[in-house]
């Protein structure tokens, strides 16, 4: 079957003063998949997606998403493209509805839009709980309003940033599943976690670390190749030969 | 439209935090009142030692009506000279009138007798004010007493005193005190928005929404301008229901100068904010402004008191144009040919403090 690059980065990097944060990395994204991307907090995976959806500024290198120019034409990738950051990035005195509304509005749905997607997050969660602050709420429904909020409204491209950090393990193979109902719905999704047990959920991974990638491939393969029993074994020996070399 | 819903969250995010509010609807009434009444460069119930050595009638009138003023509050009366020194380092007392007979060249006594006032200099400013208030006194009975005995005054100045007849400080305090408020509330309640939403990490949300800078940069603002022209229609209710002090000008005027300079410190507030990385530092950083412009603003001490190498500061200072705008409202009825200088510059700020502020975001956005 043949495999469409939806997003290509070509020899990226990005500077902080005389800090290499991502240095000359290199990679596409195919349409349909699960790409995850694999690495120890600081090694570069939230600098790149911020770079990729435009909001740090690229220091060399480029990326093309659906053949757009990141740094020429993001305006257009921005309606395309839906975006859940780290923490979760909701308003803690806004109930859960009002965070729908509020991300629905400045997306630029109109009003019965809003009520549509309110509807459908009311088919799942108890509406007396998104009656409530976010900050009164758990952080496994928080989790699922967030990744809600950045659906809003039907991006192609969905960029999870650690969409799973301080998450109980029953919500994050929850979670996981409505990532793959996003898949099979079609959706292109670039997720970001360190916990390396998620590493199997992706149909391809990637693995940063000090700004460069060290290993990329399927998970089964790379295990395979490696002759490794654990993604933990994988990522040790990886980042094992990235010291030495 | 999209702004609308920036506008509506971040109003709900103001008014769902309950000790916001009182800060924001209780505490203006509160502060303008407990303003009001300390801030006053009115003098009253200086205490004094009245030590009266002369035998003159005179003398003892002038004591007496020194005893039933109400600008002073008499410690003591006495004819026995004492440690007038050590009266005034033990506080006891902020001056002492010492009245002794006076003589001609050739020994003869005169009519009235020489005051002599002593002061305790630390408080320079009341010590001024007092000073000429026991001189007041004193010449007030000695031109009676000669106008009784049939005297007739070579020269006589009469002072008519225009939009403020009873020197009243709170009429010239009061105007400016809203403005002060409009400052305050403006400019920390600004500061800390656009860090918040760094803080709390939605600020990166926002950023790849569909809102453009200017969206977000009005989302933010206008909630806090509306919240301010509340606070102000608060602080002059105050004003004139509390401390009674006429509004003779246009109230249509006195919002037009508002709103520009709302504009100019809600920029400036968001300016700190994208220069701050915390909530902590924007709180500091706009106490450290406010200060400065407070002093900067003819508010406690006239402009022109300010030193010339300062000056500048003072004419870059928004503050300082409200207040005068203000002020001529309130007292003078001025209308708007009076004040369209002030009101142009104030309006050249904004623009400047505007442009520079949302140049800074836009650079912070695309980092």
């Amino acid at each position: 079957m043949q495999v469409e690059d939806i997003i290509r980065v070509n020899e990226l990097s990005k500077k902080f003063g005389a800090f290499y944060a991502v240095n000359r990395i290199s990679f596409n994204i195919h349409r349909g998949e699960i790409l995850g991307f694999l690495g120890p907090n600081g090694a570069g995976k939230t600098t790149t997606i911020k770079m990729i959806n435009g909001l740090l500024r690229i220091t060399s290198g480029n990326v093309f998403v659906k053949g757009l120019n990141v740094k020429k034409q993001i305006k257009q990738i921005k309606a395309f493209t839906g975006y859940m950051s780290q923490k979760f990035s909701l308003y803690p005195l806004l109930t859960s509805l009002e965070n729908i509304e509020f991300f629905g509005g400045i997306s630029g749905l109109s009003r019965k839009e809003i009520k549509k997607f309110q509807q459908q997050i009311e088919d799942t969660i108890p509406i007396e709980i998104l009656k409530q602050k976010i900050m009164d709420i758990p952080p496994g429904i928080k989790q699922q309003v967030a990744l809600f909020t950045c659906l809003m409204p039907d991006p192609d491209i969905i960029f999870l940033d650690e969409p799973t950090s301080g998450v109980d393990p029953k919500n994050r193979r929850d979670f996981w599943m409505q990532i793959y109902k996003l898949k099979k719905a079609g959706k292109t999704i670039l997720v970001t976690t360190h916990n390396l047990d998620e590493a199997e959920y992706a149909d391809r991974i990637i693995i940063i670390h000090n700004g460069k990638i060290i290993r990329q491939g399927e998970p089964s393969s790379l295990l395979k190749n490696e002759n490794m029993d654990s993604m933990e074994d994988l990522f040790k020996k990886a980042v094992t030969d990235d010291e030495t070399n | 439209m999209r702004i609308f819903y920036l506008l509506k969250k971040e109003l709900i995010e103001i008014f769902r935090q309950k000790e916001m509010l009182v800060i924001m609807f209780i505490a203006p009434i509160l502060q303008t009142i407990i303003l009001g009444y300390v801030v006053t460069t009115d003098v009253h119930n200086i205490p004094v030692e009245v030590i009266n050595l002369s035998k003159n009638k005179a003398a003892y009138r002038i004591a007496n009506r020194i005893n039933r003023s109400d600008l002073f509050d008499v410690k003591k009366i006495t004819n026995q000279p004492g440690d007038h020194l050590k009266t005034l380092k033990q506080g006891k007392a902020k001056s002492i009138i010492i009245l002794r007979d006076s003589y001609d060249k050739k020994r003869k006594p005169l009519a009235y007798p020489e005051i002599q006032i002593l002061m305790d200099g630390i408080d320079s400013n009341t010590s001024v004010i007092a000073a000429g208030y026991f001189n007041g006194v004193a010449r007030q009975y000695i031109l009676e007493d000669m106008r009784k005995k049939g005297f007739e005054l070579p020269l006589e100045s009469q002072t008519l005193i225009r939009f403020n007849p009873n020197l009243k400080s709170i009429n010239y305090m009061g105007p400016g005190i809203v403005a002060l408020l409009l400052t305050i509330i403006s400019m920390f309640l600004t500061s800390i928005t656009l860090v918040r939403e760094k803080e709390q990490q939605t600020m990166d949300t926002l950023l790849i929404s569909r809102l453009t800078p200017m969206e977000i940069y009005l989302g933010k603002s206008l909630p806090m301008a509306l919240l301010g022209l509340i606070e102000m229609g608060i602080g002059i209710l105050v004003v004139i229901l509390v401390f009674g002090i006429p509004l003779r000008g246009s109230l249509l005027y006195l919002f037009l100068a508002a709103v520009i300079f709302l504009f100019a410190i809600l920029s400036y507030a968001l300016l700190i904010s994208t220069l701050c990385s915390s909530q902590q530092q924007a709180l500091f950083f706009s106490w450290f402004s406010m200060v400065t412009f407070l002093l900067l603003a003819g508010l406690f001490t006239p402009v022109e008191n300010i030193p010339k190498g300062l000056h500048w500061v003072a004419d870059i200072n928004p503050l300082r144009y409200l207040i005068k705008i203000i002020r001529e409202i309130f007292l003078k009825g001025n209308g708007i040919e009076y004040f369209y200088k002030d009101l142009l510059i104030l309006g050249a700020i904004t623009v400047t403090v505007l442009s520079l502020s949302l140049l800074n975001f836009k650079r912070l956005i695309s980092k």
